[in-house]
Order: structure tokens, then sequence, then C-alpha cells
């Protein structure tokens, strides 16, 4: 495998970029050839929707995987999964409910070769405030975490902001267990300041997002990042999201990881449009990190 | 392969009894989504075909070749509907459905913990979650 290693930041795609059209009009090599057309060596998966067989997968499947990821040069980066706390009517999930999907995931993220997962925890609130047990959770799979060598991520996605009591708990929760296998995912729809051409806003939301100097203080816990894009125009730049000022944070402050393209602009059904949008953010990030 | 739809013109038939009489129809459905529910999350409203509906007590549901109730489906929360795979909707209806065009709406959806609880149920009449399309028996 010849993908970057070095220090710095790289570029990369979550495949939910194109989760309509799975099946459909592609298949997860197409997705590898894209990736490597583009130079973006890092993967994100959804792993329910992309794993043959999950949470099961079978050998042949998993061989395929190595060959693919040897083959078109990809580095597997973030494993993306939920821990489900709703899973029954009419009760939560227990701890152990809890901790067995997640020592599943973390097991099966590790052999795929991820160093990241996107941990989805359960929500009580309109502002995603995780389940009461999630500090249970967490510190029980730490052990696990640290055995597979994989950080376990929550993503910090809008409404919520990067200043909000819940990133305060999550800080908190990491400086009190001293792990390294405990960050975020920030995708950068927290920082989206007006709403894409084309897309509907839903209810009454107004756009307050965070500001890209919110994120300074949280850079020693991000792993990767959802490089969330809504429209990427012919002149390569993002018009809802301040990436410029992002992402030259990110770089005066020697930040290392991977930005992971995450699409979720309109038209998510058409092919041409998905893989439009992807280039030209890629050329756009390529652009702002100097490649 | 998938077709992009959430219902799926591919397995719109009648079904037989051995006696050759129609005995109800199947039609099969996909998530449009990123992910495939775990059975227990998996929530259903009917299937109306030109305004007649067929409710749950109608219907049992074809996952990789194993036949559930929805109420089986209901306990099943470490069984999951594969994302590649479409749903086979078996349908209750003597003499089935009449050759040719018909209406079909489903609304369907899975029970996501990380979005508000208050999202969880299906609207009585599918609401935001109803999905339709023209279908032809042959």
């Amino acid at each position: 495998m010849q993908a970057p290693q070095k220090p710095g930041i790289h570029r990369g795609v979550s495949t939910y970029c194109w989760y309509p059209l799975y099946n459909v009009n592609m298949d997860l090599e197409d997705s590898f050839q894209i990736m490597q057309d583009m130079g973006a060596h890092g993967i994100e998966i959804l792993a329910d929707g992309i794993i043959d067989g999950y949470p099961y997968p079978s050998k042949e499947w998993l061989n395929k995987w190595f060959a693919m990821c040897d083959h078109y040069e990809i580095v597997p980066v973030e494993y993306g999964h939920w821990v489900e706390s709703r899973l029954y009517r009419g009760r939560e999930c227990t701890v152990e409910e809890s901790l067995e999907q997640l020592i599943h995931d973390i097991k099966l993220a590790s052999y795929m070769g991820f160093t990241c997962m996107r941990t989805k925890l359960g929500v009580i609130d309109e502002i995603l405030t995780p389940t009461q047990i999630w500090r249970d959770v967490i510190r029980k799979a730490l052990p696990y975490a640290e055995k597979y060598n994989v950080v376990m991520q929550p993503e910090i996605h809008a409404p919520t902001k990067l200043t909000d009591q819940m990133i305060m708990d999550y800080v908190e929760f990491i400086e009190k267990e001293d792990t390294q296998f405990f960050g975020f995912n920030v995708d950068f729809g927290t920082f989206q300041y007006r709403a894409a051409e084309g897309m509907p806003v839903f209810g009454d939301r107004t756009f307050d997002p965070s500001m890209p100097e919110d994120i300074i203080p949280l850079l020693p816990y991000i792993h990767c990042c959802h490089a969330k894009y809504y429209n990427v125009n012919a002149d390569f730049d993002e018009t809802t999201i301040p990436y410029v000022e992002v992402v030259n944070i990110m770089k005066e402050h020697g930040w290392n990881g991977y930005l992971l393209s995450e699409y979720e602009g309109p038209n998510k059904t058409d092919y041409n449009h998905c893989m439009t949008q992807v280039k030209r953010h890629h050329v756009m990030l390529k652009r702002l990190l100097g490649e | 392969m998938l077709e992009m739809e959430a219902i799926q013109y591919k397995g719109f038939r009648n079904l037989y009894n051995e006696a050759g009489e129609a005995v109800g129809f199947q039609v099969a459905i996909r998530f449009v989504a990123y992910r495939g529910p775990w059975l227990s999350q998996f929530r259903f409203g009917f299937v109306e075909v030109d305004g007649e509906r067929f409710g749950p007590d109608k219907c049992t549901f074809i996952i990789n070749g194993v036949e559930y109730t929805y109420d089986e489906m209901a306990t099943l929360g470490r069984v999951k509907w594969p994302l590649k795979e479409a749903c086979t909707i078996l349908v209750k209806k003597p003499g089935g459905l009449a050759q040719g065009l018909h209406k079909v709406v489903i609304p369907f959806k899975e029970v996501a913990s990380y979005i508000p609880a208050r999202m969880d149920d299906l609207p009585e009449d599918g609401g935001f979650f109803v999905q339709s399309r023209e279908m032809i028996i042959v």
C-alpha cells in the first residue's frame, strides 16, 4: 500500500457521498476507482450498508476488501457504526446490550484495518445529547478499543455546536479517563452558515454555526473529520461552509488526519451530479491543502 | 441489482395456491438509505393498492429467504435486513390483483436511535414516509 502515512492533512471520502447509488449504479469497487482517480486515499465506510453480510461478513468478502485496498491504494480510515439504544419498543438498551454492539464493531473495524470509528450513540433530545449511560458504555469499551487499536469518535453534527456543553462533557471524560481511544469527528456542517441552493430547510431551522476558531481547543481530540459539503460551484468553492478559514486553522495548528468528503446536498440519487460534486470538492481540497 | 426507487418493479406479481387460484400478491421494497434496519426497528404501515389497504395482519415479510410476521420482526433486534436486499411483502387478497395498472402505496421506515425519539413512530397515514409507484400486473 502506497497511500500517504506522513503527518499532515490527507484527503478521503465517506461512502455516505454515494449511498443511494450503491447496488443500483455502482458498487464499492467503483468507489475505490474514483477515489484513486482523485488521489483521495482515505475511506470511511458506513459499515452496515457496505459490508456484505454485516455484522458477520464472509472470509471471502473480507479477502476481497483487503485485495481492493491494496490494489487501489485505499487506506481504511473510519468505520461508521451505530450503537442503537432504541432497538426494542418501549425500553432503552442496557449497558450490556450496547456493549455487545460496540465491541463487535470494534473487533471488525480493527480486523479490516480501520484506525478510527464514527461511533454514533443513541440520543435523548433535540440537541442530540447522548443517552444517560454513554459514559458507562464507553468506559467499558475502552479496554477493547485500546487492545484493537481503534479510536471511538462520536460525530459532532449540526445542530450541535463545538461550544456546547455536550462537547465539554466529552472533553472532561477524555481527560478524566486519560485515554487516546475516545475523541471526536467534527462534521463541517457545524460551520454551515446558510442553506444550500435546492435544499429544503426543515421546520424553523436557522443557521447558528460554530465559528472556525472554535475547533482549535478540540484539535488534539480529533482524528478525522467529515468534510461536509452541500454545493461546490464551478469555481471550486463550497458556498455554505467557510472551508478556507477552517482548513487554514487546521493547517496552522499542525493537525494530522483525514478530511473525509461527505456530500449532503441535493440530488443524491443523481449519479452524474454526485460524481461532479465530489470531484469539485477534491479540486477545492487539493488547492486548500497545497497538494 | 436494486432499482433506485423504494418500491421495486421486480417481484410484483400475483400469488397462487396449488389449485391455481390467486390468493394474494407480492411486492418488494428496499431502503433507499445508508443502512438496513435491525428487524425490530422496522416500522410498516400498510400496502395500499388503488385505495385498498392491507395492514400488517394481512402481510408477511421475506428477507433473505426467511418469512416473518410483523410481530416476529419486533422481537429480532440482532437480525439485520441487509441494505442490498429487497424485502418481499406477501399480501393476502383472495383473487389477487387484476391485470393492468395499479397505484401502490407503502409507508415504512426504520427507528434510528441517533435522532430524537419523537421521530420513531410512523404516522397512521404514513406522512413523510409514504412511498408510491405505478405498477403493472401482467
